[in-house]
């Protein structure tokens, strides 16, 4: 734990995550490691609490994807000098480990990139498959690293048809019970979601983080605050 | 003078750019240029009435053109274009586009800034998910209507009782099925040969789009296709495959261009100045004919907020003002049908397109996305305000008034619109007729809109 004249520390990793400077979270980054101090604590209090005030104005759009991409940077950024330390506690992700892509005949990512950006600044591990993911592609990444989700995306109508699939291929797989799936995308309704046997949905980037971490909860039995 | 091989060489021979950092550039740029051309959004002003205000938008989406380029993602490469080149485009650009054969038939013409010319009227439920045995009563309450000049599809989320999956053999069928669909949706009502301006919205792939294209399916030689820029400024080969087949068919093509509010431009000024670039893109690397532009809020996914009412209407005016472009707005709506919120959104929006020098492409509502929810009466609710603002003279300046007391009618509801009723709850599947439920709902929104200035008597 940090001590209360280091949480000055704190405000500034936020600080300077909101306004998207890269160097100056790389330097507190290194500031923390020096310093012996938790490189959790310091993602969670500091710079993903940086990430979370600019996804709140985001979602208000009293900034846009510009200013949330400079800050997710930002916040790789630091989060690449501080991983070494993470790796023994966290086991390489704090919620979980996600792969992502649009799903297959789609290439419209701009709505699975704000997602990405989002589970990533939440403390998620985050494959991207890109556009045009095939199902198969999906499960073979997700068995490559040990994911804990699949989220696919869609942005047309013709493509969408191709998310039931996701459940299908891994029930004939066996592998269901292995991942949460989780869906979203224009076209893509949280009915028609459930429908298709998907375990999560998201209307836009701020539920779909919140519904992963609620479904994480729910997997590892509610410890993972 | 730039002609497609020329593009094709660009697209092969340009600077590589790293995706990521065209994306960042385009914001960059953006903000420059909303600095330096001053553009500054009003929510007051949702209807601008300020000449210079348009113009600077059209010279910075220019600039923003000529500096960004466009990225193609098969080559990873940023294609540019000189002033001359673009300028060139502009001077050479069609005038007219006629769609349908016989008394079908109907002519688009450029329209200006408060033209008294009536806008030019596009039916469509745009792709919205429907049941197979619903697909042509559905598109037929769209051809059916009056004012409809050219219409084009729902998506049926079967086609013989398969879902269409992109890139499979289904896709292909469904295509054609599709075409032949439609038209016999058009005989259905009486207009055999009316116009179809997107003859295929349920395959993504240009192998199955190809197949359908034609005439014993029902496809006219002037009937056509869209061509999709990629959010933002972004183009695939797959566009261009479209491209070449269309350039020996003849058929009509447009473009069709969304760029997002909040998105990788910006705010609602920059983002309108990305839109305006995508019509330079249009014009020189898919070489299409008018352009449709449906710019959305990038959280409630329709363009009838406040803030998209100003894009909208900038953007058109700025290329009505300052080009011969034919310039198309294609409604977005949050509501679904049988609502209030979707008569207001609907009419706020076609009023704002017409007097800001657009047509009108009417419409998508519930967002386009929940199964079942279209239908031709809000059509023609936009279609007909559409006519009122041009019969009735409407100036921007009035427009704007109009525009915001319809506004304040249903902008509180963004967070959670009604869904509304499903086509079979608000149309009588026998007679493809609004229910007397959805004709008085009509109603009753008129005679509030008469209170606003709207002359309805004009239509008699």
């Amino acid at each position: 734990m940090m001590k209360n004249e280091d949480m000055s520390l704190f405000e500034k990793m936020a600080d300077a995550t909101v306004r998207g400077d890269e160097k100056e979270c790389v330097s507190l980054a290194q500031k923390t490691i020096k310093m012996g101090a938790d490189p959790f604590e310091a993602i969670q209090k500091g710079f993903a609490r940086g990430m979370r005030i600019v996804g709140d104005k985001f979602a208000k759009l009293e900034c846009f994807l510009p200013e949330v991409l400079l800050s997710a940077d930002a916040m790789d950024a630091a989060v690449e000098v501080l991983k070494p330390h993470l790796m023994q506690r966290t086991d390489g992700g704090f919620f979980g480990r996600v792969v992502i892509g649009t799903i297959h005949g789609d290439v419209h990512d701009l709505g699975k990139n704000i997602v990405k950006v989002m589970l990533g600044a939440s403390g998620f591990t985050i494959y991207d498959l890109g556009n045009d993911v095939s199902v198969h592609q999906f499960i073979e990444k997700a068995d490559e690293v040990g994911a804990d989700i699949i989220a696919a995306s869609a942005l047309m109508t013709t493509t969408m048809a191709h998310m039931p699939d996701i459940d299908r291929m891994l029930k004939e797989l066996g592998t269901r019970d292995k991942y949460l799936v989780m869906l979203g995308g224009a076209p893509v309704i949280a009915e028609w979601a459930r429908e298709i046997g998907a375990d999560g949905y998201g209307e836009d980037a701020a539920e779909a983080v919140e519904n992963a971490k609620k479904l994480m909860r729910k997997k590892r039995g509610g410890d993972v605050s | 003078m730039i002609g497609f091989w020329d593009i094709l060489d660009r697209s092969e021979n340009s600077p590589l750019v790293k995706e990521k950092q065209f994306d960042q550039q385009l914001g960059r740029v953006a903000k420059q240029m909303v600095e330096i051309y001053e553009i500054k959004y009003d929510p007051k002003q949702v209807v601008p009435a300020d000449d210079s205000l348009a113009d600077r938008v059209y010279q910075a989406g220019l600039d923003l053109f000529l500096k960004t380029g466009v990225f193609c993602r098969d080559t990873g490469r940023v294609m540019k274009f000189t002033r001359e080149e673009v300028e060139w485009a502009l001077r050479y650009a069609p005038t007219t586009v006629t769609y349908g054969q016989g008394r079908d038939a109907a002519i688009m013409s450029y329209r200006s800034v408060e033209d008294t010319k009536p806008p030019f009227c596009l039916m469509t439920p745009v792709g919205t998910p429907v049941a197979e045995e619903r697909f042509v009563p559905m598109v037929q309450s769209y051809v059916q209507e009056p004012l409809a000049q050219t219409f084009s599809s729902a998506f049926s989320q079967t086609v013989h009782g398969r879902p269409i999956k992109s890139g499979t053999p289904q896709e292909v069928e469904a295509a054609i099925w599709n075409v032949i669909k439609l038209r016999e949706a058009a005989r259905a009502a009486g207009r055999p040969h009316i116009g179809i301006h997107n003859l295929i919205s349920n395959a993504e792939r240009t192998d199955a789009m190809l197949a359908a294209m034609q005439a014993e399916f029902g496809a006219q030689p002037n009937d056509g296709l869209c061509i999709a820029a990629i959010a933002e400024l972004k183009i695939d080969y797959e566009r261009l495959k479209k491209v070449v087949f269309l350039r020996h068919s003849g058929h009509n093509k447009y473009g069709l261009y969304g760029p997002l509010m909040g998105g990788y431009s910006g705010g609602p000024e920059a983002t309108a100045i990305v839109h305006v670039a995508h019509h330079f893109l249009g014009l020189l690397v898919f070489e299409v004919q008018w352009h449709c532009g449906f710019p959305l809020h990038i959280h409630y996914g329709c363009n009838t907020t406040r803030e998209l009412l100003w894009l909208i209407s900038i953007t058109a005016q700025a290329l009505s003002r300052n080009t011969h472009l034919l310039i198309t707005t294609n409604t977005f709506a949050a509501a679904g049908p049988c609502t209030e919120m979707v008569a207001y959104e609907i009419i706020g929006n076609a009023l704002t397109a017409t007097v800001s020098g657009a047509d009108i492409d009417l419409a998508a509502v519930a967002r386009n996305r929940h199964p079942e929810r279209a239908s031709g009466m809000e059509a023609r609710m936009g279609a007909e305000a559409g006519h009122l603002a041009a019969r009735q003279r409407i100036t921007r300046k009035q427009a704007n008034e109009m525009v915001k007391q319809i506004l304040i009618q249903y902008e509180h509801k963004f967070g959670d619109p009604p869904l509304g009723k499903r086509f079979d709850e608000c149309y009588d599947l026998d007679t493809i007729q609004p229910t007397q439920e959805y004709i008085d709902l009509y109603e009753g929104i008129k005679k509030k809109l008469t209170g606003f200035g709207l002359d309805y008597s004009l239509l008699l």
